[in-house]
């Protein structure tokens, strides 16, 4: 058996959005420190990592994420796992990066100078200290993306999710921040629609229709989604346009 | 979330947050008596000098008030056919000096202050079971989204005269309630997301 306190156990899951079954009575254990997740547009992926950190509740089955099972609140669910929004501006509610930061840190109860302090070590440690008191909607993506990282980062997650965070940076961007996201100890869950990405995570999960497709080693379960999707791809292609 | 907080150091931002919000009360209470159309239009004009103290790009933010002069233009109208141009006058001058006002504190304090501004304030609620604290960030997001949710509608405005030609129409109304629906959506999840209003456990670290 596993550790369970540093694995992720779905356990006959099932999730529920406005009445309708989105995810149907999935099952996969999830010991690996690295796990990208991908499927199609609508495949269940936001539905599924978003139970994760009680965003979501469970409707049916057992869910148990690095020790706390999800019958034990969503508040101790957002605990351990912290929760890396798509869009930098959903996720920002403060108006400026310092104190998006110790947000965080007062949210679990570290007083307002330590915070202060903490958080601004931290910008320095990512050498990005002149950051702290622009106004974050003068922020470019990136800088807006890597505030939201850290901002989840300082509550110390167990377990850090990311859902597509990196759809409207550019290359060199993205390429900086997969860079700092490897260096982490964190377990990291990573949904992502670019494949190459995730070649050197540990295992890949391919979620189709609410359903586990496949799970793997990524050479194995990349290979199959590509060879899946782009098989008659002309002939079936449904259009379904990136919201 | 886009939110307008103007980055500096001058006299505004270095100002207690405490003493501005008692300054926007006391002011907010001082027109009532002073219903004149010389106290409207100093006030005003003083309000407006307080954006010009934070320099040229201080001033330029004077513009947020923008999406609101058509209905002050209404409200103007309203006391016209009621045949009180004078009041009409007095009514628009005041409202657009307190929405300054309200804005220029938005503008130059840091959310957290006004949030620790304004718990105090909220303690006696504990006798009800309501946490200050949820309170206190209530206020303090109502205090900042007011710039943002005039920027939605200005760029609302903006959407609709490329298509039309028209500044404003009441078919902005819909689109704009949805947005702001959407919005308070985000906010609430990302709360949510790192332990709500409430924080997490305090004694368990
Ligand atoms: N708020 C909602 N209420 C009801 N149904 C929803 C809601 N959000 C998403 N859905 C539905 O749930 C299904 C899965 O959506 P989900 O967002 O989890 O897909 P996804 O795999 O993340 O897709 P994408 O790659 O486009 O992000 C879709 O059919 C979608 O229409
Ligand atoms: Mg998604």
């Amino acid at each position: 058996m596993n550790d369970t306190s540093k694995t992720i156990n779905f356990d006959h899951v099932s999730i529920e959005r406005s009445g309708s079954t989105i995810i149907r009575d999935l099952s996969v254990a999830l010991p690996d420190q690295r796990v990208g997740i991908i499927g199609r547009n609508g495949s269940g992926k936001s539905t599924l990592v978003r139970s994760l950190n009680g965003l979501l509740p469970v409707s049916a089955g057992s869910l148990l994420v690095h020790g706390v099972s999800a019958e034990e609140g969503a508040k101790k669910l957002a605990r351990v796992t912290g929760f890396v929004f798509q869009n930098p501006d959903h996720q920002l509610i403060f108006p400026t990066a310092l104190e998006e930061l110790s947000f965080g840190l007062r949210q679990i109860g570290v007083g307002k100078a330590d915070a202060k302090v903490q958080s601004l070590a931290l910008l320095r440690d990512h050498g990005i200290e002149q950051l702290g008191e622009r106004p974050v909607h003068e922020l470019s993506e990136g800088q807006k993306q890597l505030i939201c990282i850290l901002a989840v980062l300082i509550m110390e997650p167990k377990l850090l999710v990311l859902d597509e965070p990196f759809s409207s940076l550019d290359l060199r961007t993205r390429v900086a921040l997969r860079r700092k996201l490897e260096k982490l100890d964190q377990q990291i869950l990573f949904v992502s629609h670019e494949l190459d990405a995730l070649s050197d995570y540990d295992k890949v999960l391919w979620i189709e229709d609410g359903k586990l497709k496949q799970f793997g080693v990524p050479a194995d379960v990349l290979a199959a989604y590509q060879a899946h999707e782009l098989s008659g791809v002309d002939l079936h292609f449904e259009g379904v346009a990136r919201a | 979330m886009i939110s307008l907080y103007m980055a500096g150091n001058s006299w505004a931002h270095k100002l207690p947050a405490r003493v501005k919000l008692i300054f926007l009360f006391v002011l907010s209470l001082l027109i009532i008596p002073f219903n004149t159309l010389w106290f409207s239009a100093a006030l005003l004009v003083f309000v407006v000098a307080l954006y010009a103290t934070l320099g040229r790009q201080g001033l330029e933010k004077v513009k947020v008030v923008r999406p609101l002069l058509w209905m002050m233009g209404i409200i103007f109208l309203v006391h016209v056919f009621l045949g009180d141009i004078e009041q009409g006058i007095i009514a628009v001058l005041r409202l657009l000096a307190m929405v300054l006002l309200a804005n220029f504190i938005s503008i130059t304090t840091h959310m957290e202050a006004l949030m620790d501004a304004v718990e105090p304030l909220f303690r006696p609620l504990r006798v009800f079971g309501i946490s200050p604290r949820r309170v206190s960030l209530a206020v303090a997001l109502v205090i900042r989204f007011v710039p943002v949710l005039l920027a939605v509608y200005a760029s609302l405005q903006e959407a609709y005269k490329a298509r039309t030609a028209h500044a404003n129409s009441w078919r902005l109304l819909a689109p704009f309630a949805l947005h702001a629906i959407k919005m308070t959506d985000h906010v609430a999840e990302a709360l949510t997301a790192r332990g709500g209003a409430d924080g997490f456990d305090r004694d368990k670290k």
